[in-house]
């Protein structure tokens, strides 16, 4: 009841003035100073006021306003600022007020959009990085992150290869172990549940099929991505701000009417494979090895792993309307997609509306804009055990036998046919999302410069993921199992109401610019997720579409809620155009935190100073910008799963009941608890320099940040006795992470009238992340293994160990022989290679056991280098981006799993990987530090080349491109991708592929 | 900012807006203002009202209310028995109990047996997952993975019964209105709580040497307790076990699979038995006391040894106390799902053992085999169960199957040879105590001196040696029946049954004396010093319990 009280008390506030003071308007184009074209774009900002607009496609603005007299602002990339003063406006009226703009240094994002607002860059104190549509990454991009990749300096965007796969990104390195060190996405103003925890028992729930949740909104309706990254510009955010923010904004519509069409058809190959043996050398290793198993070797020579490949076609389609007239705007777009992957079987496929909508009511006092987007992905995925059978298989062996059937081994231990799994098995998602706002902005008459906004959001998600493995699947043949249907069906419902107030005045008398905003924030998050589970089925011909009865069907069923509730403010100051203020503060309150502590604060505050402004800096010819900032702040990262304040108790299952005399119970057991479970804290520091050089055709930064997290929640061992389990989740570990980041945008050849241009940027980042304390006690025993890799049963190859980086390879330390390959020999004498022959006792106690694994290297790159190049000349355009890792280390999994002889013994024998020629080990040595290998690399990620045909009757425009993706990679490694997830493991890894890309936009 | 200060903000906006330009607002906004202020107000309240943040579970229990529930005591002790039984929640794997291992490893009985018997001369494993190679050479550290699980298992068998306590004293059963019937089962649900309590105790001094002792009395929290000796624990043991002895049923009468008065005494029996390893004083008078106690019970030795490890061994009347499986209800990738398992292999045909498939995992080392008089079954039947076929006598190497000999005695098929339930999972209940052990215990008692009749003993002695012979062919005399007799014929009756490590030390073979194949990580063997008696706390352990002392030599 008293939600419902609450919605419409705000609901309330929008409409709550209906009478108005007249407005006026201002209107005018921008052109470019140079041949007197069009400025698509550009931002013109009413001076002390949060009024603006963007021109639309012929150059043209409209701004209503108050009567009065205004300095109007116009800022575009590429160009230098303008202004005009003096601009009179009366009631009614409509003032001209038109622009032409010098070309100049590409600089990112004149005006940056923040958290609850927008801000001018150079007034900005945090660190914000905005990247423009017409810079994002093009080609083959299903998901949004990749829009951005290597374009912003200290955001690591990391893929798993697939089409739409899994994608993480790092700001700053992660702050978190065990919730989430993915950043807080915001989607025109609604936060979206994308991140997800190393342990999927502890993250926050959320509904996607497998894939990456965001692959539910189009890239094609994205205008910009900015990215917050230090506590100044985060902590607004509050308990949610530690990893950084994501701000999407998507595109609306300008004046006028654009109809576009857009379309691209690619083609994906792969590019990189692993290095096992062929017949004729595994038959050799067979021959000495395992003679025994001669008889089991086929005569085939198959290549498996190319079995299960293909040339994977995808193509892309974009049909936008948008347009406006007055002050209402609105834009409609419907895209459709379809990526196959480049192993058989895996597609993404997404069907999406986006629709925005603005306008300006009550004489122009009243903002009202809407955005809704919807979108149904369908993906299949190849059949899990696939890549990993078609890696182990014995190309010896054939596809099918000379009876016609797949070929499978008759013992269990033997991996399973991947093409009679590819054909058998069907794995598929579909996700339906839609997310939209609503969004009120009154300015309110009788304040000057003081506006309010109510903003109403939702997010919706509901994802099927449904698994059928016939009974003729080898799987079920070996087990007995009759095959086995599974069907989960998560839903999710979040509501957003946020309020805030707005005053932006000039205080002439004071020579200052104060912006001050406020508001308060309720969030209700709504999750619901049914699974069944159905195994033995009576028949197969149903397949994914039903459960035609079943030896044993199991349903799951679970609901959960959560809310957040926020205030916050934030107060900018700007002190005679040159010392920069900014204090922000939020509180929230989370139903996630226990109750002792459910509520928290995260102020932040920073400073900046345009020294350049000074007038001891009028001399200095050669530099034309110079600003220093500092900023603090604290964040928080509450993304765990809801009640873990409680001590639940879970029943048993009808697989796990117990005995009890005459009965089997369902049995009843209480989970370990800290009922005082808080919120992750993070303390960041900046200091920054902002530079420009040449008139501006070269500007750069440097920053330099140190972010200590404390009370890092961690699901650790606990004193035996003290909880219901050896592990309970806490607050109890430190992290820090220290770097510096430069970005240097340049404006390399300048040529006017169609000459040759050519932009360049180039950024790197150095990240240092070390674990500090994960437990109470610090004997320097306190470790916990992470990092699964196939290989024995359970076996883990990281450690969480303070002292050293999160993720660090747990390993022996081999011996080298004389050649510098890894020792594989009896160097003791006791007629035996073991690992007192191999590797080093490196605790001294004579004795090589678990004790001697001891952290070695990350997976986190020491430094990220990105480098983008834009390039025009006439109608053709170029760009491409590079980027390079250093000090990455990969773990190379498919080597040490297949890199020893002994694979061939035994009842199904499999094939080995490469190394096994070098190395020539018999036994596995999976924890030798042999298989961590520098990852580092430079990669061309992307070059395209586009040509815009002349004037076309009937069109405004025509530009036709190509694109190559993964244009080629420079590294060391030896393994299938140096980039190998988040956490450097290459364990059967989608391939990398190259993909080519040809399309089109037409403008009606 | 309190949350009343919060809104407090938002009053102060408002506030801003009625009174920063009163000239306009009177003049111009008079009706619109007074709306305002009306709105104001209503978001000032709106804003209050909207700082709830209760949301409790819904989908699952808590401990608030999970005992609101007749049912629920039983489904709670079922599961204390459960943490000997499965690895969690959801059978065979899923909502695994304890953490920091793969969830089929980190199941009671497959970790308490491999650190019993694998670094032993009854078996080594081939396998080469972290740590179980240090387990065969015993040359364990204290970040092993297995010792460090086994250790968490004890606790949380021990949490589950504290918990259990707590939750049913008596003023919390009056004041959720436990009467009657049920308040007699829950009397009795606490006596079994305190048993496996104790059997947990034991299990954990037996492994780990001094040990924090955490009751009932200890409220949960994250106050690390205290280390106690090994021998308080023994004390502690032996008291909780005479406590309870009177609150549950005779011998046999307690329903299959839930601990009697026999189980009681069985257990008392194997601590005074190796109390002079616990407390440095020895204790088999009392030993032999409690075994007569078991020997009373109406136990009978099973006519086939065989049946004791088969599908429907649950029919066998030799049990004592037993940890039941069932391959299609209580499943686990632990257990006998593991002992059937990963004894096939090489030559031998799974389905025949009523399984899926072999695990190439568990051989016998030469000198176990050496104990019997052949490797064949005959004449000692007992040894039927070694696999010749493909496999070498001699352990060249530990990491490859087909060296040694295999010795599959659980199987998964019953006594007429039908198979299990399911070939992957075992129906083989695990036979911890029984009447065969009881018996040996009792002429270890007897010669080791704690009274009882050297006769009596020799009889039961030469009834186990006529059942594994069929007959009188196997008997021996007064004069043969020796401690290392005794010690060997533990082997041969026991072997693959979990004792083996505590029989060796108690018999001082473990470490300083005895040498078999890859003991000390050497082809031939050689003794390993003697801290190795006692495993080494973990060392996460001793960063999460600063009170704790590291054992001797690690």
């Amino acid at each position: 009841m008293r939600q419902t009280f609450c919605v419409v008390a705000v609901g309330t506030l929008g409409l709550a003035h209906l009478a108005h003071a007249q407005t006026g308007r201002i209107s005018g184009a921008v052109t470019t100073a140079e041949g007197a074209r069009p400025v698509v774009g550009a931002q013109v900002i009413v001076a002390g006021t949060t009024t603006g607009s963007v021109t639309r496609d012929d150059g043209r603005y409209v701004i209503t306003v108050q009567p009065g007299t205004y300095t109007v602002r116009v800022i575009r990339l590429g160009f230098s600022p303008d202004s005009l003063t003096g601009v009179v406006v009366t009631a009614g009226g409509e003032t001209t007020a038109n622009f032409s703009l010098q070309v100049s240094a590409a600089v990112l994002g004149n005006v940056v959009i923040v958290g609850y607002g927008t801000q001018e860059a150079r007034n900005r104190t945090g660190v914000v990085a905005s990247v423009d549509s017409s810079q994002f990454n093009t080609g083959r991009v299903v998901s949004p992150e990749q829009l951005i990749t290597a374009k912003v300096a200290g955001v690591q965007v990391i893929t798993d290869n697939e089409p739409g796969g899994g994608i993480n990104i790092r700001i700053r390195g992660g702050t978190s172990v065990t919730s989430s060190s993915e950043p807080l996405f915001v989607l025109d103003g609604v936060p979206l549940p994308v991140g997800s925890g190393s342990n999927a028992a502890l993250g926050a729930p959320q509904v996607k099929t497998g894939r990456n949740p965001l692959n539910f909104l189009n890239p094609a309706d994205i205008a910009n991505i900015t990215v917050l990254k230090d506590a100044s510009a985060t902590a607004i955010y509050g308990s949610r701000g530690a990893n950084g923010v994501v701000l999407i904004t998507t595109k609306s519509g300008t004046q006028g009417t654009q109809l576009t069409y857009s379309a691209s058809v690619s083609n994906s190959v792969v590019s990189r494979e692993a290095d096992l043996l062929d017949a004729t050398q595994y038959r050799a290793a067979v021959s000495q090895y395992a003679p025994e198993n001669l008889s089991k070797l086929g005569t085939a020579n198959t290549d498996w792993r190319g079995e299960i490949q293909r040339s994977a076609l995808g193509q892309d389609h974009l049909l936008a309307f948008a347009g406006g007239r007055d002050d209402l705007h609105y834009r409609l777009s419907l895209g459709y997609s379809d990526q196959n992957g480049v192993i058989e079987d895996t597609k993404v496929q997404r069907t999406s509306v986006a629709l925005s909508y603005g306008d300006q009511l009550l004489d122009k006092r009243l903002d009202v804009s809407a955005n809704l987007k919807g979108s149904r992905t369908n993906d299949r995925f190849t059949p899990t055990g696939v890549l990993g059978a078609a890696t182990a298989f014995a190309p010896t062996q054939p596809i099918r036998t000379a009876s016609g059937d797949y070929f499978q081994w008759s013992d269990q231990l033997g991996a399973n046919n991947p093409l009679s799994d590819l054909e058998l098995i069907h794995d598929d998602g579909r996700l339906d999302r839609s997310v939209g706002n609503i969004e009120s902005k009154y300015t309110v008459p009788w304040v000057a410069g003081l506006t309010a906004t109510v903003r109403a959001g939702y997010d919706y998600a509901r994802a099927v993921r449904s698994n059928f493995t016939p009974s003729t699947a080898q799987g079920q043949v070996e087990t007995n199992g009759g095959g086995s249907f599974s069907r989960n069906t998560p839903a999710m419902t979040n509501t957003l109401l946020e309020l805030f107030g707005n005053y932006n005045r000039r205080l002439e008398g004071l020579q200052s610019d104060l912006d001050i905003t406020g508001g308060y924030t309720y969030e209700q998050s709504d999750y619901d997720s049914t699974r069944v589970l159905a195994t033995g089925l009576s028949t197969d011909l149903l397949g994914e579409n039903g459960i035609p009865g079943a030896e044993s069907q199991q349903t799951f069923y679970d609901s959960q809620e959560s809310r957040l509730v926020s205030f916050f403010g934030r107060a900018n100051w700007t002190l005679k155009d040159k010392y920069l203020f900014t204090g922000s503060v939020r509180r929230d309150g989370s139903s996630r935190f226990g109750a002792d502590n459910q509520w928290g604060v995260f102020p932040a505050a920073a400073f900046a100073w345009r020294v350049i402004e000074e007038p001891f800096m009028k001399d200095v010819g050669w530099l034309n910008d110079l600003k220093l900032r500092i900023s603090w702040g604290l964040n928080g990262n509450q993304e765990f799963a809801n009640y873990l304040a409680y001590s639940t108790y879970t029943s048993s299952t009808s697989l796990a009941q117990v005995q009890f005399g005459n009965e089997f119970v369902t049995t009843l057991r209480p989970s370990a608890v800290d009922a005082n479970i808080k919120w992750e804290e993070t303390a960041s520091t900046n200091f920054g320099i902002d530079m420009g050089f040449l008139s501006g055709r070269l500007t750069g930064s440097i920053d330099y940040y140190l972010k200590n997290t404390n009370d890092l929640i961690f699901n650790v061992p606990v004193a035996a006795g003290t909880n219901l389990s050896n592990f309970v989740t806490t607050n109890i570990g430190d992290m820090e992470n220290r770097g510096i980041e430069l970005a240097l945008n340049g404006r390399v050849i300048e040529g006017a009238n169609g000459a040759f241009t050519w932009d360049a940027s180039i950024n790197a980042a150095h990240n240092k992340n070390k674990l500090t304390r994960i437990n109470a006690g610090s004997t320097g025993g306190e470790q916990v293994l992470v990092g699964a890799i196939d290989g024995g049963v359970g076996s883990n190859i990281e450690v969480l160990k303070p002292g050293s980086p999160i993720n660090s390879f747990l390993v022996y330390r081999h011996k080298l022989g004389a050649n510098g390959k890894p020792l594989y020999e009896d160097t003791n004498g006791d007629n035996n290679i073991n690992e007192k022959d191999l590797y080093v006792d490196i605790n001294g106690d004579g004795n090589i056991n678990q004790d001697d694994r001891q952290p070695f290297e990350s997976p986190a790159p020491d430094w990220i280098f990105g480098a983008s190049s834009q390039m025009t000349w006439r109608s053709f355009d170029a760009s491409f981006t590079a980027r390079a890792y250093l000090g990455n280390y990969v773990y190379n999994n498919i080597a040490s799993n297949l890199g020893h002889y002994s694979a061939v013994r035994g009842a199904a024998p499999g094939n080995l990987d490469a190394s096994v020629l070098s190395y020539g080990f018999v036994n596995p040595q999976y924890f030798s530090d042999v298989y961590v290998e520098d990852g580092s690399f430079l990669r061309l990620d992307n070059i395209t080349v586009g040509y815009r045909v002349p004037k076309v009757r009937g069109l405004s425009q025509i530009r036709i491109y190509g694109t190559v993706q993964n244009v080629f990679t420079v590294t060391g490694y030896s393994g299938i991708d140096p980039t190998a997830g988040v956490n450097g493991i290459d364990r059967n890894i989608y391939p990398q592929a190259r993909t080519f890309t040809t399309g089109f936009t037409v403008g009606f | 900012m309190s949350p009343v200060s919060g809104t407090q903000s938002l009053a102060a906006l408002a506030a801003t807006v009625s009174h920063d330009q009163p000239m306009k607002f009177e003049r111009l906004m008079f009706p619109t203002a007074r709306r305002t202020l009306f709105v104001s107000a209503l978001l000032v309240a709106a804003t209050v009202a909207c700082t709830d943040l209760s949301v409790a579970p819904k989908s699952t229990l808590t401990d608030a209310n999970a005992f609101n529930e007749p049912g629920s005591y039983k489904a709670y002790i079922a599961k204390i028995y459960g943490g000997l039984q499965v690895s969690g929640q959801e059978g065979p794997a899923g909502r695994p109990d304890i953490q920091g291992i793969d969830e089929g490893f980190g199941g009671y009985i497959r970790l308490i047996w491999q650190m019993q018997e694998l670094p032993t001369e009854e078996t080594a494993i081939a396998w080469n997952d972290a740590g179980v190679q240090e387990l065969n050479t015993q040359l364990w550290g204290s970040n092993n993975q297995f010792l460090v699980a086994m250790y968490g298992r004890v606790y949380f068998q021990v949490g589950l019964v504290n918990e259990f306590l707590r939750q049913t004293t008596d003023a919390l059963l009056a004041s959720r209105g436990v009467t009657g019937d049920l308040l007699a089962d829950v009397k009795r649900y606490r006596a079994e709580a305190r048993f496996l309590r104790a059997l947990s105790y034991w299990h954990g001094i037996d492994l780990f040497g001094d040990l924090p002792l955490v009751t009932e009395e200890f409220a949960l929290g994250l106050t690390p307790p205290k280390q106690s000796t090994r021998t308080e624990i023994f004390q502690y043991i032996v008291s909780e076990l005479t406590a309870i002895r009177n609150d549950l049923p005779a011998p046999r009468a307690g329903g299959y699979g839930r601990a009697d008065q026999g189980a009681v005494a069985m257990l008392l029996a194997k601590v005074y038995l190796n109390a002079q390893v616990y407390s440095g004083t020895a204790r088999y008078a009392d030993a032999r006391t409690e075994i007569e106690k078991v020997i009373a019970g109406s136990y009978t030795l099973d006519p086939s040894y065989a049946h004791l490890f088969l599908a429907d061994n649950h029919t066998s009347p030799e049990l004592v106390f037993s940890i039941p499986y069932d391959g299609a209800k209580t499943q686990s990738y632990g257990g006998t799902t593991f002992l059937t398992h990963a004894a096939v292999g090489g030559s031998m045909d799974a389905k025949n053992f009523g399984l899926d498939g072999g695990w190439y995992g568990l051989r016998a080392r030469p000198e176990f085999v050496a104990l019997f008089p052949s490797t064949s079954g005959a004449p000692d039947r007992r040894s039927g169960a070694l696999w010749t076929d493909g496999q070498t006598v001699a352990m060249t190497n530990l990491t490859d199957f087909s060296k040694g000999l295999p010795a599959p005695k659980f199987r998964n098929v019953t006594s007429t040879g039908a198979p299990g339930s399911s070939g992957g999972f075992a129906d083989v209940d695990f036979p911890m105590f029984r009447l065969g052990d009881a018996y040996l215990m009792y002429a270890e008692a007897v010669v080791r001196g704690g009274g009882g009749s050297r006769a009596t003993a020799l009889g039961y002695i030469n009834a186990l040696r006529a059942r594994a012979y069929g007959g009188a062919g196997g008997n021996i005399t007064d004069a043969q029946m020796t401690l290392d007799f005794l010690r060997d014929e533990r082997a041969r009756e026991l072997y693959w049954e979990g004792h083996r490590r505590t029989d060796l030390i108690r018999f001082d073979r473990f470490t300083t004396n005895g040498v078999w194949a890859w003991k000390g990580n050497v082809a031939a063997g050689k003794t390993t010093e003697a801290f190795r008696n006692l495993y080494p706390l973990p060392a996460t352990e001793l960063s999460s319990n600063p009170n704790l002392k590291q054992n001797a030599g690690y």
